[in-house]
């Protein structure tokens, strides 16, 4: 080999370098900052206009309002999750957000190795000491989408598509077709999967397959796949979406019927002003209808479409969960076993 | 709408990228260089499509951008394995991270957010039509080229035996250079099919995989422009199947490992023979 031959390998190692720095994603330091938080992005990372971005609000929210200093870091695979959270432990945050589920394992990895850390884990629970985990209840939120959905269809099909098929998706799922169910048994729910929250392309194929197949209205659980949905509706007339985790209905207005919101950004904050009140970390909280950390959009764009009646019934639902009177499956065995309440 | 034309269809866009990226992958491996940076080329040249569009308002300008920016990346994993050397896939992984994070980055620059880009003008429908059927259309130009012409010869030549190239007076690494230029350009086209044609953004990881899907069709292909072409279209086929048969009993990871299965079939010889170019992936020294 010439010496020259050496050259090639280490300029090119650096090149690959500094591309991988572009991986990180930064806070700048202040001062004098209240608190200290942290969080890692899963894979669909920041811009997803969803799950990670509705996380990231919540701490730009405790940064404005608490004072607090943030940090990101975003994950471009799951091999990027424990030497994330491991870098972010290192230093001295007063907490450390995990936002996915999928980072359930190595979070518990990192927290025993941390001992005196403290963690929060969106979407999973993780019994552990240091670590607080936060859920939601979707099936609450998916089940309202679904009774409205119902209503609105013309075709009297509806469809879900959701991202990946695991437990956590089959909450939205299940709670949808139920809702659908709860205000029509005649309706038919329509399900497919894109297998992937990064597949724009393949997101609004679907929506095409689903729209030949007779559905109007698509409740698109799918992160950035769902984008693609939302790219195919703007062009098809009298056919509606329906967005989810952040309020994706300015996305193409008067298209995007509601949004069931999973506000990741209100747990966030929550747990974050916890800290700063000095109260004793929980080991696990949910959030669903009653503390707004579950919901539907307030219908800006489509009050006409939807009609006043329709909205009415849904909120009606929405008081019979919070009673307890309505109970929403959680998984295709809960909903293969759900009966409509009569209210 | 009758559901076979409706599977016809979602088959034809479904395969039009893989095609691009598959053709892309026969041209640098006939040459010689194993081009497993395909998904890195799609990346960037979706990317750079859409960033110039945004930039300029005009998508034909973004697709010619998106082409460059391919070949460029090609040419980038050329000079890697040509004048340095490096082993061809270390190189080709470095730049898929780099294509990964370059993009990533660029996001922020160009449309100051992470992510995923805004919207912009597109190539819509007529656009997306064109690409598919430009898909079949460079197939059969390549096959021309590799087959029925000098160029064609010297390629496949310095795949086979470099050192033959070299005693006509040839550099082979120049030849290997063009072709991963050249393989760049089509990954790079269908990476702007992607993100200009059947959408109007570009979104971190929307390639999904589909450069190592296009790998597998150069295999199952045997390494000749029909046959990858072939391969990207059952592929495509099948992704058309599974989403339209989705829920019926077959599991749809099953599905989507079917095309590794099916290269790992070709390469052990269960689907009959297949023989990589000799010197695949061997760099050439003097």
């Amino acid at each position: 080999m010439t010496t020259r031959g050496c050259y090639g390998p280490a300029a090119f190692a650096i090149l690959v370098a500094f591309g991988l720095t572009g991986c990180g994603g930064g806070g700048v330091s202040k001062s004098k900052a209240t608190i200290r938080l942290a969080m890692v992005t899963d894979v669909g990372g920041l811009g997803d206009k969803s799950f990670n971005d509705s996380a990231y609000a919540g701490l730009k929210r405790a940064k404005t309002e608490l004072g607090a200093d943030i940090q990101v870091l975003e994950s471009k695979s799951a091999a990027d999750y424990q030497p994330n959270l491991s870098a972010l432990a290192d230093e001295n945050f007063d907490e450390i957000f995990a936002i996915g589920f999928l980072m359930n394992k190595d979070l518990a990895q990192v927290a025993s190795n941390h001992p005196k850390g403290h963690f929060a884990i969106i979407d999973a629970v993780v019994d552990q000491p240091n670590i607080t985990s936060v859920t939601f209840r979707e099936q609450d939120g998916s089940f309202l989408a679904g009774a409205l959905a119902a209503r609105v269809s013309k075709t009297k099909t509806i469809a879900f598509l959701g991202g990946l098929d695991i437990p956590l998706l089959r909450k939205f799922e299940a709670g949808f077709s139920a809702g659908a169910h709860e205000v029509d048994p005649n309706v038919k729910v329509l399900v497919k999967y894109v297998g992937s929250f990064e597949d724009v392309a393949s997101g609004k194929e679907l929506a095409q397959v689903l729209f030949s197949q007779g559905a109007d209205i698509i409740y698109a659980a799918a992160g950035k796949s769902g984008i693609g949905a939302i790219d195919e509706i703007r062009s098809r007339p009298s056919v509606y979406l329906i967005g989810v985790d952040g309020d994706q209905d300015g996305l193409a207005p008067g298209k995007i019927l509601t949004s069931v919101l999973k506000r990741v950004d209100v747990a966030v904050f929550t747990v974050a002003k916890d800290i700063l009140d000095k109260k004793p970390p929980k080991g696990h909280l949910e959030f669903g209808l009653k503390d707004n950390g579950v919901g539907l959009t307030d219908f800006q764009y489509t009050k006409q479409i939807i009609g006043p009646k329709t909205i009415a019934e849904v909120r009606k639902l929405r008081d019979a969960i919070i009673a307890g009177k309505i109970t929403p499956p959680q998984t295709r065995e809960e909903l293969a076993n759900f009966k409509p309440v009569k209210l | 709408m009758s559901g076979i034309q409706d599977f016809v269809v979602l088959t034809l866009v479904k395969a039009a990228p893989l095609i691009y990226a598959a053709l892309a992958g026969v041209v640098c491996e006939r040459a010689g260089i194993l081009n497993i940076a395909l998904e890195g080329q799609l990346t960037i040249g979706a990317f750079t499509a859409v960033a110039v569009s945004f930039a300029t308002g005009n998508p034909v300008i973004g697709l010619l951008a998106g082409v460059v920016a391919g070949a460029l990346v090609g040419l980038l994993l050329g000079v890697a394995a040509t004048r340095f050397g490096v082993d061809q896939i270390v190189a080709g992984t470095g730049i898929n991270l780099l294509a990964l994070g370059g993009a990533a980055f660029g996001l922020t620059v160009v449309f100051g957010q992470p992510g995923a880009s805004a919207e912009v003008s597109a190539l819509g429908v007529p656009g997306e039509r064109g690409l598919i059927v430009g898909a079949f259309v460079a197939a059969l130009l390549l096959h021309l080229a590799l087959y029925r012409t000098p160029w064609g010869l010297r390629t496949r030549a310095s795949g086979e035996n470099p050192r033959a190239v070299r005693s006509a007076g040839i550099d082979p690494r120049n030849v290997r250079l063009i072709a991963t230029m050249l393989g760049g350009a089509l990954a790079g086209l269908g990476g702007v099919y992607l993100s200009l044609g059947e959408l109007d953004l570009y979104s971190d990881g929307m390639t999904a995989g589909r450069g190592f899907i296009a790998l597998a069709a150069v295999i199952f292909g045997r390494w000749t422009p029909f046959g990858a072409t072939g391969a990207a279209l059952g592929f495509g086929a099948l992704a058309a199947l599974q989403f339209v048969l989705q829920r019926s009993g077959v599991p749809s990871e099953l599905m989507q490992a079917l095309p590794y299965l099916a290269a790992l079939a070709a390469l052990t010889g269960i689907a009959g023979r297949a023989r990589a170019p000799q010197a695949d992936g061997v760099p050439y020294t003097e």
